[in-house]
């Protein structure tokens, strides 16, 4: 059967991007410190995530000029600025506790600043532990739009509310990330094993262009208002918070032509889906080339959605169908949306790289035996982390509101979470599944993960406010 | 028809201890979870935002099957039992088994064994006592107590460690029970509801959830409470000074702020809110006389309260609107925030004989504030509080800390306390008469990283054979008779 031809590259020395990439940091960093010694304040936390960003970018330029020209070497430097970036991250998270008097835990720019750090140790943990080296093309980029959008994001310490000054608030939500960060690490151990496994490049280009299209489809579905306007939460940029009319009930703004633009995105996403089809379908393999191109096609018109929306939420103030007069919004009142677009600019981004490389990935991921035990093991890790953190979860709701399960959507998920795992675990225990039906439910059990996150919070209302 | 009683039990048995059952009911709780969570739920949602989101009949419907109150359907509880029913019987069926295993060490490995095991390894040796050392010595510095089997006509070594680790599924499991079982005796015998207190009121009543009060065998008053805020305003803490009152005295007091409640007796009571209940506390007025020359009193007033101004005048503090409105001469209270306070006080003079009504603030078209003997000013206002606890019973809850725990050591056996065995066998090859030393090994987690540990230990016997002096090595061991 044909396969997508694939451009043949000849191998680089990589020195020059190695050395360029250096300078760059250098230059920049000497840029920073000289304006930081014009200000007097060197150690604070904004010069130290931006030292961190500074250090990610460049591994995540490093791990991308892998992904282009397939050189190996750009992956051990790429290691080694991370690491850096993960010690200017760790002062600033340090900066932030000491300042804050609390764990960076309560609002959306703490969790970004924590999220950052977790990546870039798991990313190292993943190199040094399983020799999973290329992990860094995934995490570094992530890790670059955190910071970027923490500094969209409100940086002010905001005083916590009564229910949320515990202890045990602490525990849960590091367990919760640590939990989520541990099936995040299988979901994508299970996808590399599936490309050491030689699943087709084809099916991956149909999952990509799925998981895009649920991302659109959902806000669309969700958002979409009657003449071509997007729907987002209004913003108290005073208060900084969003707007509410009554109890639960927010106000939501409408920016026009959004809508549009979002549903012209999502039926471009969905093309290369539909090319699959079609060449599954007829039997043809000419639409798979015409499949790849539809996905370049969508990355440019998700990028230009995702600016568009930034430009769009972050200035200027919009009418409202509930309310008169005109309101502002806000990045930091719809992080979901704009998770869901980085996300997808992101997936497809990755599916290039598999598209272009995938002979180098080839050689660079371990077996896909190793793979297959090291996903496995991976989840013995996330397992009891998800034990515990439901348990402190439902001590902390006990000593808060005198119960420890009242059934929430957030809680009654994070359950069905537990049990899909512990479903993995029985299935490769007992009944001995391995390879890819393993790895399709640690994929799946991730999208469970994905849901509990993102879909309770942000498709069904719950207690669970605050995250 | 002959139905054969014992196969079907039998053949009920089986299904019901199987993975498989476990399995599809586990499938099932998780659909209907989900279920739960995307139709609107009664104990959670109001009635009127339930009967707005549905149609009549599709709410009738929902209703009828128990979708608008999943979890605490028959179904899905039966549901829940039938899961701890699976995996009691799957335990039973497979206890048995695990508990052999466990208690009769299989410390000698027959030539079957050996020949299927992974992994082995097969070292020349000069005679058996040598070999037997070597691999003691080897086992001592890996850590493991190796000892020595001896049968009638063979014997060798057997080391092993962690052998709790075969039973660390049934810890898991039994946690598992014990939760259920904890959160079954919470949802028969458990109750929740919640009380709100004004300052200095006690109560010993409660409402449930569901509608319903129950009287407790104690008593709660509310001594003091009070929230501070941020410098921003929102709320830092609410507090309460609570003191639990039983048979007339006081037995217990707490101040029980957000995440630190008040146990007694198994009663939990939880700070939950704070807020003004629209009734006025005390009313600070500074009285002058209308006519005379006197002097400026400080008056303190709380509703319905009467104090003497002089020998002739009294004022009573008749009534407070907390957001007042007029309309045709008449004073209406608009709602019970404090937005519009007004105070409605009566000067009662004897030598006058009747009452003069004071408006505060005046109201013209009410009443005429100057045709009384004094003149009000008011200076303070100090509003009531009124503290909501949620109050909770939970005897079960026991059952689920405890079940947590268990659970926890129990995963960490399961998944970090591995089961390592070694065996060393010397056997002597009946057609060349070689000694050769058989070292096996099994782990029952792990194997990757046991088969290192594997032949690390065959790496340290060879260290060792290699070491022995010469002079043992030379005699050459040439009986020729098979052991």
């Amino acid at each position: 059967m044909a396969r997508v031809k694939v451009e043949q590259q000849q191998p680089a020395t990589g020195v020059t991007l190695i050395v360029l990439v250096g300078l760059a940091i250098a230059f920049l960093l000497f840029m920073a410190f000289l304006n930081v010694v014009k200000s007097g304040n060197l150690l604070n936390e904004t010069n130290l995530l931006f030292a961190a960003l500074i250090f990610y970018a460049g591994a995540g330029a490093l791990y991308l000029g892998f992904g282009i020209t397939g050189t190996e070497s750009y992956v051990k430097f790429a290691s080694l600025a991370t690491g850096l970036g993960l010690i200017a991250n760790t002062a600033a998270i340090a900066h932030r506790w000491y300042e804050a008097g609390h764990a960076p835990f309560s609002s959306v720019y703490e969790m970004l600043l924590s999220f950052v750090w977790t990546l870039a140790v798991l990313t190292l943990v993943a190199e040094k532990k399983y020799g999973v080296k290329v992990i860094g093309t995934v995490t570094m980029p992530v890790a670059i739009v955190g910071v970027v959008l923490m500094q969209l994001l409100r940086t002010d310490v905001h005083p916590l509310v009564p229910a949320l000054q515990s202890t045990w608030l602490h525990v849960h939500v590091t367990l919760a990330m640590l939990a989520y960060a541990a099936c995040a690490l299988s979901f994508a151990l299970a996808a590399m094993f599936l490309i050491q496994d030689n699943v087709k490049t084809e099916t991956f280009l149909a999952a990509t262009s799925a998981s895009t299209l649920a991302i659109y489809a959902s806000v669309v579905l969700t958002r979409f208002e009657k003449w071509g306007g997007l729907s987002l939460v209004a913003w108290n940029p005073e208060q900084k918070s969003e707007v509410f009319l009554s109890r639960g009930v927010r106000l939501f703004v409408t920016i026009p032509d959004l809508g549009w633009l979002m549903t012209l995105t999502l039926l471009v996403v969905a093309s290369p889906l539909v090319f699959y089809g079609l060449a599954r379908w007829k039997k043809n393999d000419s639409f798979l080339t015409l499949a790849n191109r539809a996905v370049f096609l969508s990355i440019l018109l998700q990028v230009m959605t995702l600016v568009m929306f930034l430009v769009r939420a972050s200035d200027g103030r919009y009418p409202s169908l509930d309310a008169d007069g005109l309101f502002p919004t806000s990045l930091a009142a719809s992080p979901f949306i704009l998770s869901g677009l980085v996300g997808g600019v992101f997936i497809s981004l990755l599916y290039l790289l598999l598209l272009w490389r995938r002979p180098d990935l080839g050689r660079l991921l371990p077996s896909a035996d190793n793979l297959d035990r090291i996903t496995y093991k991976t989840i013995c890790l996330a397992f009891p982390l998800l034990t515990l953190m439901i348990a402190s979860g439902a001590y902390w709701a006990n000593q808060t509101w005198g119960s420890y399960w009242s059934w929430d959507p957030k809680e009654t998920w994070a359950a069905i979470t537990w049990l899909v795992y512990a479903l993995y675990l029985h299935m490769r225990i007992t009944r001995g599944w391995r390879g890819r039906r393993a790895a399709y439910f640690a994929i799946g059990g991730f999208a469970v993960v994905m849901f509990t996150f993102f879909g309770v919070t942000y498709l069904l209302p719950g207690l669970h406010a605050y995250a | 028809m002959v139905i054969d009683l014992r196969a079907l039990a039998h053949k009920t048995w089986r299904t019901i201890a199987s993975i498989q059952t476990g399995v599809v009911l586990l499938i099932l709780v998780v659909i209907l979870s989900a279920v739960g969570t995307i139709v609107l739920q009664r104990p959670t949602t109001e009635p009127d935002e339930m009967q707005s989101a549905y149609s009549p009949h599709v709410l009738r419907i929902l209703d009828a099957v128990g979708l608008t109150d999943v979890f605490h359907s028959w179904w899905f509880l039966g549901l829940v039992l039938l899961v701890s029913l699976c995996i009691t019987a799957a335990s039973i069926d497979r206890f048995p088994n695990s508990w052999r295993y466990f208690s009769r060490p299989y410390k000698y490995p027959d030539e079957g064994f050996r020949r299927a095991s992974h992994p082995q390894k097969s070292l020349a040796i000069a005679d058996e006592e040598s070999g037997l050392v070597a691999a003691q010595r080897a086992l001592h510095s890996l850590g493991f107590k190796p000892e020595r089997v001896v049968r009638e006509d063979h014997f060798g070594i057997f080391a092993e460690r962690h052998r709790i680790s075969e039973l660390a599924v049934y810890i898991v499991h039994a946690s598992l029970l014990l939760i259920f079982f904890g959160t079954i005796v919470d949802g028969i015998w458990g109750w929740r509801g919640y009380l709100s207190l004004n300052e200095g009121q006690s109560s010993n009543i409660v409402e449930l959830h569901d509608g319903s009060t129950r009287t407790l065998p104690f008593a709660i008053r509310c001594d003091a409470a009070g929230q501070e805020n941020y410098k921003d305003g929102t709320p830092k803490k609410w507090w309460s000074k609570l003191a639990v009152v039983e048979d007339g005295r006081d037995v217990q007091k707490k101040e029980i702020v957000v995440n630190d409640p008040l146990l007694y007796n198994g009663v939990r009571f939880y700070q939950s809110s704070y807020g003004p209940n629209g009734k006025v506390d005390k009313l600070l007025l500074v009285a002058t006389p209308s006519k005379s020359s006197g002097d400026k009193q400080e008056v303190g007033l709380a509703l319905n309260d009467s104090v003497p101004l002089d020998a002739d005048t009294t004022v009573r503090f008749a009534e407070f609107f907390p957001d007042y409105a007029v309309r045709d001469g008449q004073v209406y209270r608009k709602s019970n925030q404090l937005e519009n306070p007004a105070a409605h006080l009566v000067v009662t003079s004897k030598r006058a004989g009747k009452d003069f009504d004071v408006w505060l603030p005046a109201m013209d078209g009410v009443a005429d504030n100057s045709l009384a003997p004094y003149q009000f000013q008011a200076t303070d206002l100090k509003m009531g509080h009124f503290t909501g606890l949620q109050v909770s019973h939970e005897p079960g809850q026991w059952g689920v800390w405890s079940g947590v725990v268990l659970m926890g050591i129990g995963l960490a056996f399961v998944f970090y306390v591995v089961h390592m065995r070694f065996w060393v066998v010397p056997v002597r090859d009946p057609k060349t008469g070689k000694n050769s030393l058989w070292i096996g090994g099994t782990a029952n987690r792990n194997r990757d990283a046991f088969e290192q540990r594997f032949n690390d230990l065959v790496a340290l016997v060879e260290e060792d054979l290699k070491t022995i002096p010469r002079t043992s090595r030379s005699e050459p061991v040439a009986t020729g008779i098979s052991n």
